[in-house]
């Protein structure tokens, strides 16, 4: 049978940035699809091997620009082993609220584009709504509403205040009852299920040996969650819970980041509740200079388990800094799961991973 | 952490020429005596240990610091402050650092089910880096594997697709290596 060559990408609506996929067709259906990366490449890892640690922090708010403080705080937790520093517990809980607040804008950001992804405009328009009033609280916090640089070696860079803390409060209730209203709009749409339910299945054990991580290891049923397994900055006093899917489809892989957001909501309430008084940073040197070693530190970041692996020589800037990248990993698996589907189901599928290129290619 | 060290201990069994190495902060390491141990390691790893996600694969490039010959990297003016602006930071060896001419790979794997996690490393020298691949215990290592071959220039033999990844095709050379001199190309601004 005759073959068609089909590119996708680089420029397309449904990469989500400059992604290029070569699928390969026969008829309808897929018989080779390769991910062609790297068009965002920016060599950070080189970058940061000339710079400061404090300089570094503003380069890992480019990575994952749709969720940064995630980034910060990855990077500050492994300098911060190899430094020996101890943050205090007030920046702690606040590197903990924003965290989580970067989880749900992230979220919402998926769910927005994945609707229209899938044909469903709507969503798109109350996701940014909601997604607004958090970008609002960070630019009151930080002056920046994408690229933050909040969260600094040692600890945060701004306190919050009684009005912020007010305000935070009303926008989670304001936003709980419109999960329930994404439910109604999109999660259990008939339409919106026929195109997702029994798409873009992975197994168990398939999602393990790919190395998936975050939303898309849960969907398939594994329940890992860096939050739980090693948790950091006190995460294990918060009472949460770790959502999973069961079958691994794009559905499956939606609705974990669904209920990921009510728990994220749990979290920063619990964390407003019991935010304690005191310093917002340790004491570190303006120029930083860890003894020679290695430290690796993990966080389980919006798109997942997101790892900085740093090497210092004992000089001002890192001798070596390694990012696993969770989308990056998580595109991996495209290559094997799109074969042999139809290739209506492609974006279908491509949007369920939630990636960002700059994360991808860093 | 006697879960690591017991995993430590299964592993120097095993593999009577490795050693435990100084550790990855606060993680069980266990370094490798050649390439053809890294097999039996991960398959030890993954069948009788539980070991079944390959997190990281990466390398560290011991030469030395990076060379800043070629290295773009302009000073940021502030335009607000009438102070010029600051030169970049050139990395200078750091004293007691033992710089050699090798590729230090490092692989960590994690045991989903006990949270454990255990890093394996082998030096290899900078002109002849091979080291068996990992592709057919574990598909993560497939792209991970082509993102080493790219920036550090380490093949990984019997990878099924051993090509470039992130960097350009007319880009020569693996970025990160420390000797790596930018060659000026079309996307350079002078």
């Amino acid at each position: 049978m005759d073959t068609m060559f089909v590119n996708l990408g680089p420029q397309h609506p449904s990469t989500h940035g400059v992604l290029r996929m070569g699928l390969t067709l026969a008829g309808e259906v897929i018989t080779k699809a390769v991910p062609d990366i790297g068009y965002l490449h920016r060599g950070t890892e080189k970058l940061m091997e000339a710079r400061s640690y404090a300089q570094c922090v503003v380069l890992t708010d480019r990575w994952d620009y749709c969720s940064a403080m995630p980034n910060n705080l990855a990077f500050c937790l492994s300098a911060e082993k190899l430094l020996g520093t101890q943050v205090p517990p007030r920046a702690q809980t606040l590197r903990v609220v924003m965290c989580e607040l970067n989880r749900i804008a992230s979220h919402l950001i998926f769910l927005g584009t994945y609707g229209i992804d899938i044909g469903a405009f709507t969503p798109f328009l109350y996701v940014f709504r909601e997604r607004e009033m958090i970008l609002d609280l960070y630019e009151a916090l930080c002056g920046a509403r994408l690229t933050y640089n909040y969260i600094r070696l040692g600890g945060v860079a701004s306190d919050v205040d009684a009005d912020w803390i007010s305000k935070c409060r009303e926008f989670l209730e304001f936003f709980k009852p419109r999960v329930d209203e994404y439910d109604t709009l999109l999660s259990f749409n008939p339409i919106f299920l026929a195109r997702t339910k029994e798409v873009g299945l992975i197994s168990q054990s398939a999602a393990v040996s790919w190395g998936l991580s975050g939303p898309n290891l849960r969907g398939s049923g594994v329940s890992y969650d860096v939050r739980k397994s090693e948790p950091y900055c006190g995460y294990e006093a918060y009472d949460f819970d770790v959502p999973v899917g069961e079958h691994g489809s794009c559905w499956d892989r939606y609705f974990c980041r669904v209920q990921e957001m009510r728990q994220s909501v749990r979290i920063v309430e619990q964390a407003l509740a019991k935010l304690p008084e005191g310093e917002l940073s340790a004491k570190v040197p303006k120029i930083p200079k860890p003894p020679p070693g290695e430290a690796y530190a993990h966080v389980e970041a919006s798109r997942g388990d997101l790892g900085i692996f740093l090497v210092s020589d004992g000089g001002a800037a890192p001798y070596r800094i390694h990012v696993r990248a969770p989308c990056f990993i998580n595109l991996a698996i495209l290559q094997d799961i799109l074969v042999g589907k139809k290739v209506a189901d492609v974006i279908a599928v491509l949007g369920s991973f939630d990636i960002v290129l700059g994360e991808v290619d860093r | 952490m006697s879960a690591g060290s017991d995993v430590v201990a299964r592993l120097l069994k095993a593999l009577p020429k490795a050693a435990a190495a100084t550790p990855v902060k606060d993680y069980p390491t266990v370094r490798l005596a050649a390439p053809t141990d890294l097999l039996l390691a991960a398959r030890l790893l993954k069948d009788e240990l539980g070991f079944t996600y390959l997190e990281m694969v990466t390398a560290v490039d011991w030469l030395g610091p990076t060379s800043m010959s070629g290295f773009v990297c302009r000073s940021n003016p502030n335009p607000l402050s009438r102070k010029p602006a600051a030169p970049p930071l050139a990395p200078v060896p750091g004293p007691g650092v033992n710089y050699r001419p090798v590729l230090d790979l490092l692989w960590s794997f994690g045991n989903l089910g006990e949270n454990g996690k255990v890093f394996l490393r082998l030096e290899v020298p900078r002109d002849r880096a091979e080291v068996p691949s990992l592709t057919g215990l574990f598909a993560a290592a497939d792209w991970q594997e082509r993102e080493a071959f790219d920036l550090f220039g380490v093949r990984f033999a019997g990878h099924p697709n051993l090509i470039k990844i992130l960097t350009p095709d007319f880009l020569k050379g693996h970025p990160l290596r420390k000797d790596y001199v930018h060659a000026k190309d079309q996307y350079d601004e002078e």
